[in-house]
């Protein structure tokens, strides 16, 4: 019999903490060190990977609080084009990068995004995630999520690249994460090996950034109080 | 990984110069020198070989180049369409499809881009593989939507779509129409219709031929709108791709041991500047969820 993928064995695991009676963070950490015991040789390719980033001052060059949002125009989930001005039309929007739907870290994100959008939704304020991968994907991302916003798709991580967000995620974690049954290659329909720093940002109206969230390291993500604290300010 | 990076190292491949590249770039050589230095930071390993007016790509620069190119085009159109989304617009959009294939599957995602985009002026030619081809290089078309091509030109970027596969079709009237399936014995004493034009009429051939199917006698056709045509006289059977065995008024049996199927994709030319509505729609074409269609596509035509 084959050998179960480490995707598939973490799988319990990522179900229990993602519905752990605690914060984002608290939960997110707990997945992480969930992981690294099953995996440790998989942590550290991971913190290796987060260091590299880091030391290369990867996401600097984003887009900064006071500083525009550069438009975007990408198809949603169901095919349809969106714009970024089309959201900002009824009130301040929260933009997550994602990195995709096979991602554990990002379906409990975006799960907890699904949570606080309906905490708002009655305030005119919204969320969207952008993710990589392909509407199938971005669809299975949704549902898995219960997601009542957008799931925005990204081909190539265009977008995220032209922000500063894309980075190569190297042979060695490559080979890695295909063997653990983590292929961003399948949903994103293309071989780049590309992948978007998860990054939230929360537009005003008046397409300025409000505030921010971007680290390098993936398995922190903006607190959700943060967020609302930030989209309830905004304007 | 920052776009300059990437910019500055298309411009070193291109020159293999140090010195040209970056003045191409309109930056200082030791700028260019410490972005490249990043970027093989980020992908592991060095990507040139660095002699200041004999520069040359190593074999993971050679590697990583096209990759790297795609990014650079994917995150400059993202850009682009960041600066240019204006109301109303003229946007002229030239696309090439293959004969053979149904522009059916692509009409929402036309859709789509015209409500993005309203001043969307479309201007869609049909050809051969070889046409289209030659549509794409002359960039009267700046993008097309085909079967497989058989073209070795290193410019042309091929983004698969979904599998299409191809079906015998047989007149409502016609002797096998109430068969729930054939054997490929059967078609022997059959007249086949054959598109010539076809980007699979090679290996329709090879198919038939590994089928025992030989010395048939066949009408040859250069459309498939006169292969409809002739189908519809009765004047013989067909084997076609699914898209354009959905016409109604024909039988469709499924044909044991025909495993006859061709890769849809979408083709532009690598380096040339893309105007946004064609950005926009390969966008659409790539993120699109295929299987869906083509299985409501499916469902549409049982009922």
């Amino acid at each position: 019999m084959a050998e179960r993928p480490l995707s598939d064995i973490v799988e319990d695991a990522f179900i229990r903490c993602r519905d752990l009676q605690a914060p984002l963070a608290a939960r997110l950490q707990a997945f992480a060190d969930e992981l690294r015991r099953l995996s440790p040789h998989f942590a550290e390719a991971v913190d290796a990977l987060v260091n590299r980033l880091v030391e290369s001052d990867a996401g600097a060059t984003a887009p900064k609080v006071g500083e525009p949002m550069p438009a975007f125009l990408l198809p949603d989930e169901q095919g349809r084009l969106v714009r970024l001005n089309d959201l900002l039309g009824e009130g301040p929007v929260a933009i997550a990068f994602n990195r995709g739907q096979w991602c554990p870290y990002c379906r409990m994100n975006v799960n907890a995004l699904a949570r606080a959008e309906e905490e708002v939704t009655t305030e005119h304020r919204h969320i969207a995630a952008i993710v990589p991968d392909r509407q199938k994907f971005a669809m299975w991302l949704k549902s898995d999520a219960k997601a009542p916003f957008p799931l925005l798709t990204d081909v190539d991580n265009g977008y995220a690249m032209s922000l500063g967000l894309a980075f190569f995620v190297g042979d060695e974690m490559k080979h890695m994460m295909v063997n653990s049954g983590w292929d961003p290659s399948v949903s994103q329909g293309t071989d780049n090996w590309t992948l978007p720093i998860p990054a939230t940002f929360i537009v005003g109206t008046d397409g300025i950034v409000h505030a921010r969230f971007v680290d390098p390291d993936y398995r922190t993500r903006m607190a959700i109080e943060d967020m609302l604290a930030a989209l309830r300010s905004a304007r | 990984m920052e776009m300059h990076q990437i910019r500055y190292f298309l411009a070193v491949s291109e020159t293999l110069n140090l010195t040209k590249a970056a003045e191409r770039c309109n930056v200082t050589q030791p700028s260019l020198t410490r972005a490249i230095k990043a970027l093989e930071t980020e992908l592991g390993g060095e990507v040139l070989r660095r002699e200041r007016a004999l520069s040359h790509l190593t074999e993971l620069g050679q590697r990583m180049l096209p990759m790297l190119r795609q990014c650079y085009e994917s995150a400059l159109t993202a850009k682009m369409v960041a600066a240019s989304i204006r109301e109303g617009e003229a946007a002229p959009l030239s696309v090439a499809v293959s004969r053979t294939v149904a522009l059916r599957p692509f009409t929402t995602m036309l859709r789509e881009l015209s409500c993005a985009f309203p001043g969307l002026q479309l201007q869609l030619r049909r050809g051969t593989g070889a046409e289209v081809i030659e549509y794409l290089k002359q960039g009267t078309a700046e993008l097309a939507i085909a079967g497989p091509l058989d073209e070795p030109w290193s410019r042309l970027d091929a983004f698969p779509l979904f599998e299409e596969p191809f079906h015998l079709v047989v007149n409502r009237t016609h002797r096998l129409a109430g068969k729930i399936r054939v054997e490929f014995t059967e078609l022997a004493s059959e007249t086949l219709l054959i598109n010539t034009e076809c980007e699979m009429v090679e290996e329709l051939k090879a198919c038939l031929e590994a089928n025992d199917i030989v010395n048939t006698a066949t009408h040859q056709v250069a459309t498939q709108e006169d292969l409809l045509a002739l189908l519809d006289a009765n004047l013989g059977v067909a084997i076609i791709p699914d898209g354009a065995s959905a016409t109604n008024g024909f039988r469709r049996i499924p044909l044991m041991r025909l495993e006859l199927a061709r890769t849809v994709s979408v083709y532009t030319v690598a380096g040339r500047p893309r105007a946004v509505a064609c950005a926009t729609l390969l966008n659409l074409l790539r993120a699109a969820d295929w299987s869906f269609d083509a299985r409501t596509a499916q469902q549409g035509r049982a009922h």
